[in-house]
């Protein structure tokens, strides 16, 4: 059966798994009917609460349990076929690695396993390593690791072939802080190389931050679906983000607001905890502080930017194999990756009205509110802040204190970052 | 792998010490045989052992850990993670083997320079113990034995003599051994022949060799047999004796009784066509001699070429283990994966004996026997009887490349090949990433 080029990268068709106990009687329906369509050059974010069967229906993709009913397709073939492993790349919901291997090891082994050459292998392997930041514990036995340590190396093994889909379950468990937005960035920077990304999880922000679209199941059935953007966001609400103003110019907006008959709350913005999280990380390893764990490295991009430089062999391989099979990889669509983005939208109509009542002179956002305001940053943690619009509009304060932020509760609801 | 380095240590350890504590009958060929006889059982044993922990640990636990889902994941087959882990066990065990079996093969060679014995005593290990020699018997004619025993069991019935607290089958069991007996007997004042074909000996300068054992009821004043024999091509008896091709040895000697012994003779004796005759005349003794296990040995390859087939035999052995192992923990969780191989094999060592006590029993020819156990002892692994490797090396016999061919086929190819498809096929068609409580 040859690999044809499908229309999705991921399809399953009445995809059903039904547990059963040793008497053949049905116990549990983990997976029912599931229709899941992702297309190439997407992040997909499959959410739900624990049992709702997540990990089942990855497992079932990759072929490691067989689907009651339905079907399940990975580019196109069967998540069995060497030649559709060739091309995935897959983090298990643990990072199952064998114990008395150390990092680097591990990661030769996988190469091994799908018969990169030697010079590759090790290149690549640096890579990578520099990239999960394990360059100074590569020679440490996995067991000896941390689970987020651990969880590194297993998106390493992950990497390791260049894959044009990844199926990630659960990819951040376990990691500190930093770690989990170095995972975000890079899948961000894979989705912008034209990669196809499933991810799979239960911790909201970070599915939240990277995925293009996303769906929730419950019961095995998938609940709701749909860009982030058009299921989280309130075209009916309205926040506006300023720098410090004067109690007289909020009276003056204020009043705008009260004449829309619009209900009005004022607060000044505070740090994500995880902002907050990253600097004080960073700080110390600027000052050089010794330690045994995992070092954070602004590298993330290594790997890739390496790969998109000069076109690596894998690069080529790729472009071969392309030739061999009408599967190539997917072509980089800006559009695409455009639609991952998920800044707000300012209301141009308002500012024009805020301008004329003189209170334009700040720096003033208007947008529409988002249930928990968080736009995706540019990663480049340890390097001077850039006082950009994207920074204000998160509330990242770098000490002024002087910014204020205007919520409509009608429209948001939900304070923003309280 | 902790069981690995006992293992390795003890034999480290319990090889070296058994060559300098091992006395033997306290003879120098008795001191190589116990030697040769426990090292090698203790290394095949232990290797045994360690090659069905390993081969139902590794891939058992690599589901159980679920490393397997890592694994399955890439591109490779699920019959290569089979043969694959088939194969490095027994890359393992083929270090080990030649590891260890040099270190056996040089501590039997060291032991007749460090062990001060007499001339004829390091002759004796020369000829019966550092020698690969094959045997030769003359097949007892069972059909006479079976009408000679229904003779007397019908005429012990016609006079009413049959024992009452015996079954038939087992009065019959008695006669038959009774009869088996006097066959091999020689009353006094006659002789008994016997006939060997296809005798070849790279070079006539070698021995042959007789080996036979006496059993008397009431032995002379000075506690030994009398014997004289003939050996050669007694055909030529018929002419006259200047007209004789090959010449015909001519012994008289005395031997102990109930014990193995061994006349030397020139190979030259052996006539054209390869036939040896062996002649017994009774006609020294008091009574009736009766003669057990007579063999023609001759030498038929080197020592060190047997060791060598030995350790190939004992590596045939840990391949099928190997594949067995393997293949259970395909479909089973390591505790019962081992004791399940663990269990084949013990039945494999008792093979040959359970398959001779059921035929004791003489229900050979039930046919509910023939279609049910005896294909299943046939599936086990035959290890014990003509398949223990330690008896050629101990007996100084030869283990011929045509049984090791015969052993490669039936329990490498045959047995060892459908366990690992039948390992391949499931392993294929699991649902590996299923929990089972």
């Amino acid at each position: 059966m040859a690999v044809q080029r499908s229309e999705y990268a991921i399809e399953t068709v009445t995809l059903t798994k039904t547990f059963r106990d040793w008497w053949g009687r049905a116990k549990v329906v983990a997976v029912d009917k599931l229709e899941l369509k992702i297309e190439y050059n997407e992040i997909y974010g499959l959410l739900g609460p624990n049992g709702s069967g997540k990990t089942t229906t990855l497992k079932m993709l990759l072929g490691l349990l067989h689907p009651t009913r339905g079907a399940a397709f990975l580019l196109g073939g069967s998540g069995r076929d060497a030649r559709v492993n060739k091309r995935i790349g897959y983090l298990p919901e643990d990072s199952y690695l064998y114990r008395y291997l150390t990092a680097r090891e591990t990661l030769d082994f996988y190469g091994r396993i799908f018969g990169l050459p030697a010079r590759v292998r090790r290149s690549r392997i640096d890579a990578l390593l520099e990239m999960v930041g394990l360059t100074g514990m590569a020679n440490r036995a996995v067991g000896t690791y941390s689970k987020g340590m651990a969880r590194r190396i297993g998106l390493a093994q992950a990497l390791i072939n260049d894959p044009e889909l990844l199926i990630l379950d659960e990819p951040t468990s376990g990691m500190d802080p930093i770690g989990t937005r170095q995972i975000k960035d890079l899948l961000a920077q894979l989705a912008s190389r034209g990669k196809t990304i499933l991810l799979c999880s239960h911790l909201l922000a970070d599915v939240e931050d990277v995925c293009d679209r996303i769906g929730i199941l419950y019961g095995g059935k998938m609940r709701v679906e749909g860009t982030v953007e058009s299921l989280l966001q309130h075209k009916d609400g309205k926040q506006i983000v300023t720098g410090g103003i004067s109690a007289e110019a909020l009276g003056q907006i204020r009043a705008i607001i009260e004449r829309e008959k619009a209900s009005c709350q004022i607060t000044s913005p505070m740090d994500r905890l995880e902002e907050f999280f990253i600097r004080t990380v960073t700080a110390a390893q600027e000052q050089g502080l010794a330690t045994s764990g995992a070092m954070s490295t602004t590298k993330i991009g290594d790997f890739l930017k390496e790969q998109a430089i000069k076109p690596s062999i894998l690069d080529q391989l790729v472009a071969a194999s392309s030739h061999e099979t009408p599967s190539g990889p997917p072509e980089v669509d800006d559009k695409l990756v455009e639609t991952k983005s998920i800044e707000p939208q300012a209301d141009t109509d308002l500012l024009d009205r805020l301008a004329a009542a003189g209170v334009g002179h700040h720096e003033t956002e208007i947008v529409a509110p988002r249930k928990t305001p968080q736009a995706p940053e540019p990663v480049d943690l340890p390097a001077p802040v850039k006082r950009d619009i994207l920074e204000e509009l998160i509330g990242r304060s770098d000490g002024d204190g002087g910014r204020t932020q205007i919520v409509d509760p009608d429209g948001g609801g939900d304070t923003p970052d309280a | 792998m902790k069981v690995a380095a006992v293992i390795i240590v003890l034999l480290f350890f319990l090889i070296p010490m058994l060559s300098t504590i091992i006395v033997g009958d306290g003879t120098l060929q008795g001191k190589l045989q116990t030697f040769a006889s426990y090292s090698l059982s203790l290394m095949t044993t232990l290797l045994c052992i360690l090659t069905i922990a390993i081969s139902t640990w590794t891939l058992s636990n690599d589901v159980q850990r679920k490393y397997i889902l890592l694994i399955v994941t890439k591109p490779i087959s699920r019959y290569q993670i089979v043969l694959g882990k088939i194969l490095g066990i027994i890359v393992i065990d083929a270090i080990l083997l030649v590891v260890f079996s040099c270190v056996i093969y040089g501590l039997t060679v060291l032991i007749p320079h460090i062990t001060d014995a007499p001339e004829v005593q390091v002759k004796q290990a020369q000829d019966e113990f550092f020698t690969a020699r094959a045997g030769l018997t003359q097949p007892e004619d069972e059909r006479e034995i079976q009408r000679r025993t229904i003779e007397a069991y019908n005429k012990l019935r016609e006079s009413g003599q049959l024992p009452q607290d015996m079954t038939g089958e087992r009065a019959m069991a008695e006669l038959r051994s009774q009869q088996r007996m006097l066959g091999r007997s020689v009353p006094l004042n006659s002789k008994r022949i016997w006939r060997f074909h296809n005798v070849r000996v790279t070079d006539p300068k070698e021995q042959l060799f007789v080996r036979f054992k006496y059993e008397v009821a009431v032995t002379g004043p000075d506690d030994k047999v009398h014997g004289l024999w003939d050996v050669g091509d007694i055909r030529q008896f018929e002419m006259p004796p200047g007209s004789w091709k090959t010449p015909i040895e001519q012994v008289s000697r005395s031997d102990s009784a109930r014990k193995m012994m061994e006349i030397e003779i020139p190979a030259s004796v052996i006539a054209e066509d390869g036939f040896v005759g062996v002649v017994f005349y009774n006609t020294l003794n008091q009574s009736t001699v009766i003669i057990q296990d007579v063999e023609l040995l001759y030498r038929a390859g080197t020592f060190t070429g047997n060791y060598i087939r030995v350790v190939m035999l004992i590596g045939l052995r840990l391949a099928f283990l190997a594949a067995l192992g393997v293949s259970t923990s395909t479909w089973l969780s390591f505790p019962v994966a081992f004791l399940l191989t663990m269990s084949i094999f013990l039945v494999g060592m008792i093979s040959g004996f359970v398959i001779e006590s059921i035929d004791s029993l003489g229900i050979v020819g039930n046919l509910v026997y023939t279609v049910s156990i005896k294909p299943l002892i046939w599936m086990f692994p035959r290890l014990d009887g003509d398949y223990n490797p330690t008896r050629f090396i101990v007996m100084g016999r030869i283990l011929s490349w045509g049984f090791l061919a015969q052993v490669f086929g039936i329990m490498v190819c045959v047995k060892a090949g459908v366990l690992t498809l039948l390992g391949i096929w499931i392993f294929s068609n699991r649902e590996i990433a299923k929990v089972v409580v």
